[in-house]
């Protein structure tokens, strides 16, 4: 009887464990390729297979994609536009996260005639394609001097974020206690002081989803790349796209995979160092006091 | 000092009416209890106060300024809230001094005022715990802590003993009472328990839909309420109302199936008011085991079935019916025992009270 409940039990085990691996070899075998791929020289990807493992493994592709591969007319690899994308990302999350927690404290706290219209124009904000928006913001940018600039390309990743940024932290922000900032007048504090003492030591948590989420769309960014930036201020995306459809000579496979990857490997640092508090940020709730 | 001074309060939010005119003067050193049901208004009343809340209309005067326009930190009161509302993220010590940091206190200052209000109220081992560490009670006198750090003007407390256990609530009572006659400072203090109310205010304000209904000590909202409202909010067991026909200056009761008549204190307003029938208004204490003669006119005894008992412990409540309306009285816990149908009762009259059946106002 025990025997056969164990038993039982441990086949229904037995059965999940098997269905998830097998799903997680499906998601993870495209990331194997693209590895073994880039560790392979070029003649042993044409004559070779494509799951199997590289026979001497070579480092050459991620140096090339780095350094040296042709990105259009120039050759001098991914580097430079990695760095254009940190210069535009770095700002740009952290310019959208700020605006937008002060816009979730007000929208959440201190409320004033037509808040809750601005939220709903904001969240109306979240569902604008991109695709809509990229003539007028082009004529815009041109008024304003900062085509093809690095600056103009934040100024645009902080419109559309912030629309995200203060959903996120207005929703986070609704669920404090409003009695906190009364107990908080009545100390004494004002607006910036009850933001910066009792909300601000709060908000780890819906920081931590922002900066995550900010960072991957702005990192991923194409079109507004594309569209926005001049020949000295391209992100990497646009980069990786020019590498891969350049060739001279034949298609080196193994330099495209690296260089997909080099591309990829910031937002996953990021969502591997405080992935597990996007989850719990995710889901954290009321604050208990 | 701490003179506050209410005059024509109205509080609309947007169309609906929350207070209609609402005057209050309470006095330096009052404990004022607000009372109402819920919904009535108390807790905006108490925010109006602090400043949290514009008014409408009308004038808040403390401690002889006009405070209408200013800010809640200009007002210098302290509240003290229903969920306590302790920062999650500070210790307990900074809860408790964050109002003097924001106020620029010194630190060597605040450090002292802290420790002489840990002192007395006796959390002096919980200053370095988060509030998320310490019980309902232990909150409950965190939140004391910091209204009191700052010394203010008057003391705001909206239902502060509503989470407790029944026990808790009974002794935090207790300590509130000692607290206010140590310090000597104003309260208004808001809740829905009338053992509370009557316990620990020098005055009571009965609140309903907004209105003043009557503002007395806790001896006259007990015994000489003003309306049927009043009479039937305050009191626990509540008064009885049997609506009773007039016979010459005596209302006639119907009791096991026999039929009495009651002398009652305002006999003549009663004839004056020209009323076939009135409401007549009794206290279950009033109705109780025959007693020693009493010669006061009022006194007399009648025969009562009793259909429920509920024993209290001190005293059992039971229940039977006047003019097919349900009553309440209190015997000893003896007679309790054995009460049953043809129960022998003495009926005290001397405190009842007549109201309009109609307007429910009192006729005396
Ligand atoms: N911000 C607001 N906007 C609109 N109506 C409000 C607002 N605040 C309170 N009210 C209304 O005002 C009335 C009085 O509310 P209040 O909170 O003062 O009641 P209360 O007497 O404290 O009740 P309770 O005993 O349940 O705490 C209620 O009908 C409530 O719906
Ligand atoms: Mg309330």
């Amino acid at each position: 009887m025990n025997l056969k409940m164990l038993s039982g039990i441990s086949l229904g085990r037995v059965a999940i464990y098997l269905i998830l691996i097998v799903f997680a070899l499906l998601y993870l075998a495209p990331l194997y390729v693209m590895l073994t791929t880039s560790l392979k020289d070029i003649e042993e990807i044409r004559s070779g297979n494509l799951l199997a493992l590289p026979n001497d493994p070579t480092f050459y592709a991620w140096i090339k994609a780095w350094s040296s591969a042709c990105t259009g007319s120039e050759c001098n690899g991914l580097a430079p536009f990695f760095w254009n994308s940190v210069k535009i990302v770095v700002p740009a999350v952290l310019i959208s996260t700020v605006v937008g927690a002060f816009n979730g404290y007000v929208l959440a706290k201190w409320k004033f005639k037509g808040s809750e219209l601005l939220f709903g124009a904001l969240l109306f904000g979240c569902f604008i394609p991109f695709q809509v928006i990229l003539l007028p913001m082009a004529i815009l940018l041109a008024k304003l001097g900062l085509a093809n600039t690095v600056s103009g390309l934040v100024l645009v990743h902080v419109i559309y974020g912030v629309a995200f940024t203060t959903l996120f932290f207005r929703n986070y922000y609704v669920g404090i206690p409003t009695e906190l900032v009364r107990a908080a007048q009545l100390d004494g504090a004002g607006f910036l002081n009850i933001f910066r003492h009792v909300f601000l030591p709060l908000s780890t948590p819906i920081f931590v989803v922002t900066i995550i989420w900010q960072f991957t769309q702005i990192w991923n960014d194409f079109l507004f790349g594309v569209v926005y930036s001049g020949p000295g201020t391209q992100p990497i995306t646009v980069a990786l796209n020019n590498l891969v459809n350049t060739s001279i000579g034949g298609k080196e496979y193994n330099v495209d995979m690296a260089a997909a990857i080099i591309a990829a490997l910031p937002t996953l640092f990021v969502y591997v160092v405080a992935g597990k508090y996007f989850v719990r940020g995710l889901t954290a709730g009321a604050v208990k006091g | 000092m701490g003179h506050i001074q209410l005059n024509n309060i109205c509080k609309s939010f947007g169309s609906t009416e929350v207070l209609k005119n609402i005057d209050l003067e309470i006095q330096d050193g009052e404990f004022l209890i607000l009372i109402g049901p819920s919904g009535c208004g108390k807790s905006t009343l108490m925010n109006l106060i602090a400043g949290l809340e514009d008014i409408t209309s009308g004038e808040i005067v403390i401690g002889g300024s006009d405070v209408s326009d200013k800010s809640p930190k200009d007002r210098d009161i302290a509240m003290v809230f229903q969920s306590y509302a302790l920062y999650p993220t500070m210790s307990v010590g900074r809860n408790i001094s964050f109002g003097l940091e924001m106020r620029k206190v010194p630190k060597a200052k605040r450090e002292k005022i802290v420790a002489e209000v840990a002192e007395l109220l006796q959390i002096n081992h919980l200053l370095d715990r988060k509030p998320g560490q310490l019980s309902g009670g232990q909150r409950q006198r965190v939140a004391m802590g910091r209204a009191l750090a700052r010394s203010p003007k008057a003391f705001l407390f909206d239902e502060p003993l509503s989470n407790l256990d029944a026990k808790l609530r009974v002794e935090m009572r207790t300590e509130i009472k000692k607290l206010h006659q140590r310090l000597g400072t104003t309260i208004v203090y808001v809740t829905h328990d009338q053992v509370e109310a009557m316990t620990l205010a020098d005055r009571i304000a009965v609140l309903k839909d907004g209105v003043v209904q009557q503002l007395g000590t806790p001896y006259e909202i007990y015994n000489d309420p003003v309306n049927h409202f009043v009479a039937d909010f305050m009191g626990s067991p509540g008064m009885n109302f049997v609506e009773c026909v007039v016979f010459n200056d005596k209302l006639i009761i119907e009791s096991a199936s026999k039929s009495y008549q009651l002398a009652v204190p305002c006999a003549k307003a009663i004839k004056d008011s020209g009323l076939e029938s009135v409401l007549l208004g009794i206290r279950p204490e009033m109705l109780t085991d025959p007693k020693p003669y009493d010669d006061s006119g009022f006194v007399q005894e009648v025969c009562f079935d009793v259909e429920v008992v509920e024993p209290m412990g001190a005293d059992t409540v039971a229940i039977g019916k006047w003019n097919d309306t349900e009553v309440q009285v209190r015997l000893s816990p003896e007679s309790g025992e054995v009460a049953g149908e043809g129960f022998t009762l003495q009926v005290d009259t001397s405190k009842s009270i007549i109201f309009d059946p109609r307007s429910g106002n009192r006729i005396r």
